[in-house]
């Protein structure tokens, strides 16, 4: 048989970790919220089924807020998969069940997976769910998704469910504390004529879901009609809560003594789902001595611990500390990946390169009498310019490996908090903020992930931005380059790239709020969920670190590899003259980036060999300094009177201009053509500016260092100060409902939206 | 009192959700239901966005959300 199941729940509950295990997919998961984006899907074969499993975007409730839950929305409402698969977490159950319920009132076949077992046991604790389990007449499979699970006893539980249950005979007691009847008789035809369920219209009236309000086209009369029942929104949500709060009271337990937990675990996964509940049972608390002296101290912290709240937050969150240890984790990731630790591993496999490959097989080739151009192809083309590239590869993987702790750990989502204040003043959201992290990876890929954003103009905005935020495919030019010129302090100037990167996208983001109308989103609402603190597991780090450097090994071996070719032979054979080396002819390259290199000439590197660099550039970042290499490396192309700014400039310049067409691909098909060509204009634009302004201002300081660096500091202290009274000025009218800059306020003083 | 005047790490009751449409039924289905109770974990450093811990999770709300939940002192 065929048949459709369906990944359902909140977001972070690990329904792509479970997709994962089940399909034996690599699609990324992360511990925040929002990670898939839209639907995805992959048949399996199991017990001679072909079963089509879909993972969908999380969502909390079937009245939807974004677009992604809409994707999840429209097929759950569909009916379209033979079975629901209702992934919850443990922690959380109260507000995962909420879902449950609405799943349970639409009438599908739902089979409930209570997800995050491992971390419950951690806590010392067990769940008793054979009362939920008899009260909602689902089966639950407990389950630990991120370790190694019983996915198969899930499996056989779903089609053994598909096969056999009938119709949904549980009853949701809470429902009888509404007016269902009332409103069913106010709605009922319409509710039939578009082919919903009378009573689940009721529920979404009384709801006030615009969706399915849409759907039931209501006339004036029976819109009056429902008003004078009164405002039920609220009451619908407490009744749910409080029949979820009924079935779990006491689920949660602490375990009396680890063999009884091992026994339980064991009990949970081996034995047939009709049979379990049984052994699964309640376990009474026996007081323990040692339990009882901490009980005391550890009743205060376990209280949080019910509401949701971790102590580390009291810490990392801290008002004032919070900023400091951000730059700190920061400073610390780039000395790791660029300084002592990264170089080293480069350096071990540049010599490795260098004795082992390129010096035998020039050598050989050169005792063959091979003809110069095949030695130069082979030799300076690809091994040079490709090994050149492969070298960093530890430098991704370390990158890659801090990223990976991050995001699994929750800080991302912390920092994501904690530079609200700065994103909401700029009309961008927290969401906003994980696609530019995500930008650090790979562009074209974090352009990618904004399809979830609820807001269009902030869509539009993020996907504009996050390119200049500095992808891994510009590590490689920046190592090279400060490498070469700042051998002692390469990982702070490395930093600095990444700071102004990200400096020049938030600057932008408060330009378009104000300037750029089609852009401009306003005061944002955000509500996001902040998960807990994970401890990464080596099993997903190491899944993250092998996609990105097999993604980035694959780009060494094709596009890279292939580029690198072409650019070789194109600047060492001329248009008619053929192999150039030692004769007096220009190289195809030489002439046409000849024409555009003037254009480069006030920042010390308007030569054809940058210039050719750069537009190779265009494919794959790492190509700039591959064909800096093929062509005669770094002190071939930074000459003039200061090299080491030049280099610098260039640095710049790589970080801020088109990062590859890929990324406009990306951008084209987030945002439109039309923004894809602003995007790009954008982009040459700004890093020609900002390249401007950089090397005249590091002009001066090196021609006169004193004054201009004091001419600078005035210059900063007088734009606070201004900084500072204007926002004193504008603060001076500001209602309580805001903290300031109330001139802005989309609020009156009575709390109303304008 | 409203979410905006919450103290950092005070515990307070929910009393109401106020405000319309989607904002509210977000609150609504997030569990921000009369009697539920709520602790202030963090505010953010250039404030304006408040962290909530209630029922088992933590929410970061912006001022305009936060400004819907009604509350008083648990």
């Amino acid at each position: 048989m065929d048949y459709t199941v369906s990944l359902v729940g909140n977001p972070n509950v690990g329904k792509t970790s479970l997709y994962n295990r089940i399909t034996h997919s690599l699609e990324h998961v992360g511990n925040w919220h929002g990670v898939t984006v839209a639907e995805v899907s992959k048949k399996i074969m199991f017990d001679h089924n072909t079963i089509d499993i879909v993972d969908l975007p999380g969502l909390y409730s079937l009245s939807v807020y974004s677009p992604e839950e809409g994707i999840s929305r429209d097929r759950i409402l569909a009916k379209s998969s033979d079975l629901i698969v209702n992934i919850c977490e443990v922690n959380n159950l109260a507000r995962n069940l909420y879902l449950t319920l609405q799943l349970l009132e639409l009438d599908v076949p739902v089979v409930l997976v209570i997800n995050m077992m491992d971390e419950l046991r951690k806590q010392g604790k067990v769940l008793n769910y054979r009362n939920i389990e008899r009260v909602l007449k689902i089966p639950i499979v407990p389950m630990s998704a991120k370790y190694h699970s019983d996915v198969h006893l899930l499996m056989d539980v779903s089609v053994d469910y598909i096969k056999t249950h009938g119709a949904n005979t549980v009853r949701l007691e809470y429902l009888d504390k509404l007016p269902l009847d009332d409103v069913i008789s106010i709605i009922g035809a319409n509710a039939a004529q578009a082919g919903l369920s009378p009573r689940w219209a009721a529920i979404k009236v009384l709801e006030n879901d615009a969706f399915v309000l849409g759907k039931l086209n209501l006339d004036k009369a029976q819109s009056s009609a429902l008003a004078a029942m009164g405002d039920l929104q609220a009451r619908v949500a407490q009744v749910r809560y409080e029949f979820i709060d009924k079935i779990t009271e006491g689920a949660i337990t602490r375990s009396v003594s680890s063999e009884h937990h091992e026994m339980h675990e064991h009990t949970a996964h081996n034995v047939p789902l009709e049979s379990h509940g049984e052994n699964a049972g309640e376990i009474a608390e026996i007081p323990h001595d040692k339990h009882v002296r901490h009980h005391d101290r550890h009743k205060a912290g376990e209280r949080l611990q019910m509401l949701g709240v971790s102590k580390l937050d009291g810490i990392v969150l801290n008002k004032y500390l919070a900023l400091p240890i951000f730059l700190a984790v920061m400073a610390l990731i780039f000395v790791i990946t660029f300084g002592l630790v990264g170089n080293f591993f480069t350096w071990l496999l540049e010599l490795g390169i260098d004795k082992l490959i390129y010096n035998p097989l020039t050598g050989w080739l050169n005792s063959i009498n091979c003809p110069d151009w095949i030695v130069g192809l082979l030799g300076d083309g690809i091994i040079q310019g490709v090994g050149g590239i492969l070298v960093f590869l530890p430098q991704i993987v370390l990158l890659f490996f801090f990223l990976a702790l991050l995001e699994d750990s929750g800080y991302i989502s912390r920092v994501a908090f904690m530079t609200d204040g700065i994103f909401r003043k700029i009309g961008l959201s927290g969401r906003s903020a994980f696609t530019m992290l995500m930008g650090f990876g790979c562009s074209a890929t974090a352009v990618l992930t904004a399809r979830g954003l609820e807001d269009e103009k902030m869509r539009k905005k993020t996907v504009l931005l996050t390119p200049f935020l500095s992808c891994s495919a510009r590590l490689p030019v920046y190592s090279t380059i400060a490498g070469a010129f700042f051998a002692g302090g390469s990982p702070f100037i490395i930093f600095g790239m990444y700071l102004l990167g990200a400096a020049v996208a938030l600057l932008l983001a408060a330009l378009f709020e104000k300037c750029v109308k089609p852009l401009k989103s306003g005061k944002l609402s955000f509500i996001m969920e902040m998960p807990p603190y994970r401890f990464p597991t080596a099993e997903r780090v190491l899944q993250i670190i092998w996609n990105n450097a097999k993604v980035f090994l694959i780009r060494v071996g094709t596009t890279i590899f292939a580029l690198n070719v072409i650019v070789w032979l194109l600047s060492n054979f001329s248009f008619t003259a053929g192999y150039t080396v030692g004769k007096d002819a220009r190289s195809i390259l030489e002439v046409i980036s000849g024409f555009i290199a003037p254009v480069f000439r006030p920042f010390g590197f308007g030569n054809w060999k940058a210039v050719t660099s750069l537009l190779s550039g265009l494919v794959a970042k790492e190509v700039v300094i591959s064909s800096i290499e093929s062509l005669g490396g770094v002190e071939a192309i930074f000459m003039g009177a200061h090299p080491s700014l030049s280099a610098l400039t260039f640095m710049v310049f790589t970080l801020l201009y088109v990062p590859c067409v890929a990324t406009l691909v990306a951008i084209k098909k987030e945002a439109g053509l039309k923004w894809m060509f602003f995007s790009l204009i954008l982009q040459i634009g700004v890093a020609y500016l900002v390249s401007l302004a950089f090397y005249g201002i590091g002009l001066l300081v090196l021609l006169n260092p004193g004054v201009t660096v004091g001419v600078l500091i005035v210059a900063f202290v007088v734009a606070v100060c201004i900084a500072v009274l204007i926002s004193k000025i504008k603060g001076k009218g500001s209602c309580p409902y805001c903290t300031g800059g109330c001139k802005t306020c989309d609020r009156k003083k009575d709390g109303k939206d304008r | 009192m409203t979410l905006l005047d919450a103290k950092v790490n005070t515990r307070y009751k929910v009393s109401g959700v106020s405000g319309e449409g989607n904002a509210r039924r977000r609150l609504l289905d997030m569990g921000f239901t009369p009697d539920c109770t709520l602790y202030i974990a963090a505010v953010a450093p250039m404030g304006g966005t408040v962290l909530v811990g209630l029922r088992g999770f933590m929410v970061a709300l912006r001022e305009d959300a936060a400004s819907l939940i009604e509350i008083e002192v648990a």
